[in-house]
Formats: structure tokens, sequence, C-alpha cells
């Protein structure tokens, strides 16, 4: 009698260097008992090797070629993504202070250098001028009244845009940052999943 | 004479047409009124909210273009002075966003969870810089 399986890949794991990865690391499976399942988990699929650099994406056709050596009897259901991205780990590179603070340090100088090109780029001292004069009557030429609560509210409009303030406390959607951060990794993921999978490319052999 | 001011007429609202739609167009990209609304729970109003982006641009178009002269006390220029930068803010927060500075660089340098002491180093540049200008640099 054909047994039925099933078969849920995970989309993204890591692994250590040189690791050999098991089905049961990049994928889930389900048999009608547990001692099916649990044996095709041992069976190990790739050996990770120095040449494999950082990235490799193993198929599910790989994943059903193993299981199908194993037990040709078995009917293989495929749930989920048909690929898992396997990051290699090395070592985790050490996050040193004087990096963050030079990084710091650029990002603070930068954003405050792009904000006074933005106002002299767009006449900001003459409008605020022009906003005294309207509101008071007077003429004032260096309308600080204004400028300076101007300046701090442009770092709490950027803060409230990006929701850190109010993150626990108001809602517990993401935050525009999260999603573009997802986003750029789904986009990652995606281009990995075209160029690096082996089965997902045919070329001619003939150089 | 008639035809001309008919033309300027003309000329003007198109103008007009030209720039308001523009402005929306810009702030639709932007992201900033849908961002509002989610943080503050008010996706219900946003007809309301609508209204102020164009009274607002009316208003400041108007005033600007006649001259127009209050006589309040200077610290009413405090709270104006705190939605302008809010405002401002906003726009450049989205526009960082828009371009995908951030998460770029976070990936690259592999500090995706440092990413709170960075955002705070774009803000406080941004402060420092603008108090900066202001206090020192405008002379």
């Amino acid at each position: 009698m054909e047994e039925t399986i099933y078969v849920r890949l995970r989309h993204r794991i890591q692994a250590r260097p040189n690791e050999t990865v098991l089905i049961g690391d990049i994928a889930e499976v389900i048999g009608s008992d547990d001692t099916v399942g649990g044996k095709i988990e041992k069976i190990p699929i790739y050996h990770l090797t120095i040449k494999d650099k950082t990235i490799v994406v193993l198929d599910i056709v790989r994943v059903i070629k193993m299981i199908k050596a194993f037990n040709s009897n078995l009917d293989i259901q495929v749930i989920g993504p048909s690929q898992t991205i396997v990051e290699i780990v090395f070592s985790r590179r050490k996050f040193t202070l004087g990096f963050l603070v030079l990084i710091w340090f650029l990002l603070f100088i930068g954003a405050g250098l792009t904000i006074m090109n933005f106002h002299e780029d767009v006449s900001m001292q003459e409008v605020h001028q022009r906003i005294f004069t309207l509101i008071t009557g007077r003429f004032e030429a260096r309308p600080l009244l204004l400028q300076i609560p101007y300046s701090i509210g442009l770092g709490l409009g950027m803060i409230l845009f990006f929701n850190h303030l109010f993150k626990k406390r108001l809602n517990e959607e993401p935050s525009p940052l999260e999603v573009e951060m997802f986003n750029y990794q789904q986009d990652l993921d995606h281009y990995l999943i075209m160029n690096e999978n082996k089965e997902s490319m045919k070329k001619l052999d003939d150089h | 004479m008639i035809i001309s001011i008919i033309f300027a007429i003309f000329v003007g609202f198109a103008g007009g047409i030209a720039v308001g739609a523009g402005f929306v167009a810009f702030l639709s990209v932007l992201g900033v009124i849908p961002r509002l609304t989610q943080i503050t729970k008010t996706k219900k109003y946003i007809r309301s909210i609508e209204w102020a982006v164009i009274f607002g641009s009316v208003a400041g178009g108007w005033f600007s273009l006649q001259d127009t002269i209050f006589h309040f006390s200077p610290y009413w220029l405090i709270p104006i002075g705190l939605a302008c930068g809010t405002f401002v803010g906003m726009v450049a927060g989205a526009l960082t966003e828009v371009l995908n500075v951030i998460p770029i660089l976070a990936k690259r340098i592999g500090i995706d969870n440092k990413l709170l002491i960075l955002l705070m180093a774009i803000v406080l540049g941004k402060i420092t810089g603008s108090l900066f200008h202001w206090i020192f640099y405008v002379e």
C-alpha cells in the first residue's frame, strides 16, 4: 500500500560551514506514523563545503529524489515553498564599538549636512522670515522663536514616521522601516532562488 | 483687454492645478498621511484629513501671495514652528525610506539589530544640523 507523506520546506535556515544538512533541517516531514517521518528527517541531503561560500539553495526535487531513494513506494505531497535558502554562518563577525561609533558619526554628520543643504536650497530662512512677519507684523532677521521649535519638530516628525517611540503603546503594526527591511529581504531571497538554484537553470555545456 | 484677462485667469488656474496635483501626488508617494492615520487610528476620518491638506495649501498660498499680516503674539510661532518641523521631518523620513537607504546600509554592514541606534544618529543629526544652521551658519 502506498503511504502518503507531507513535506514542507522551510523558507530560510542557517547552518555552520562543513555541516551536513539533514532533510529534517530544511523540511518538516509528516507521515502517517511518526517513525517514517522521523527516519526521513535523518537523511543527509547536502554536505556544505568551503566552495559553497555563503548561500546554497536546495530545491524540492533534490529532497524528493532522496526520499524516493529511501523508499520509492511513498506518495510525497509537497506543501509550502519549493526551495530552501541555506545561509552559511561563519563565526559571527565581531561587531566592534569603534566601528559603530564611526558609522554613527557618519550618519550624524551626513544627516545634519543634508538638512542644511535642503534649507539653503529652498530658501528656508526667507520663508521663516515671511512667516514671522505674517504672524507678528514685525520683521525679524533671525526668527529663532520659530526656528528652534522647527528644529525639534524635525526630529519628532522622523521618529513619528518610523514609529519607534509609540511602538508598544499605540499599535502592533510594523513600522514602514520594518516592512521595507522585509521587502528588501524578500527581493534578495527571490534573486537567490532564481540565480543560485542549480535546478532552475539549464545552460548549454559547450564551452 | 477682456481676452488678456481671461487668458491670465486661465494660465493661473492651469498653473494652480498642475502644482496642486503635483503636491498631492508627492504626498501620496511618500505615504505620510496613511502613516499618520495608522499611528493615531483615525482611518475613518481620512476625508477630513484630506480637507486639512487642501485647506492648508490654499491658506498658505493665499496668505503668502497676498502679504497678509496678522498682529498675533510671537509665541504663536512656537506651535507653528513645531508643526512645520514635524511635517518636514516626516517627509524627510519618508524620503529616506522610499530610497531604501537604511535597509541596504544595515544589510551591507550586518547590523540589523542596531537599527534603532543608526536611526537615532540620523534624527539627532537632523536636529543638530538644523539648529547649527539657524544659530551659527546664517549670519
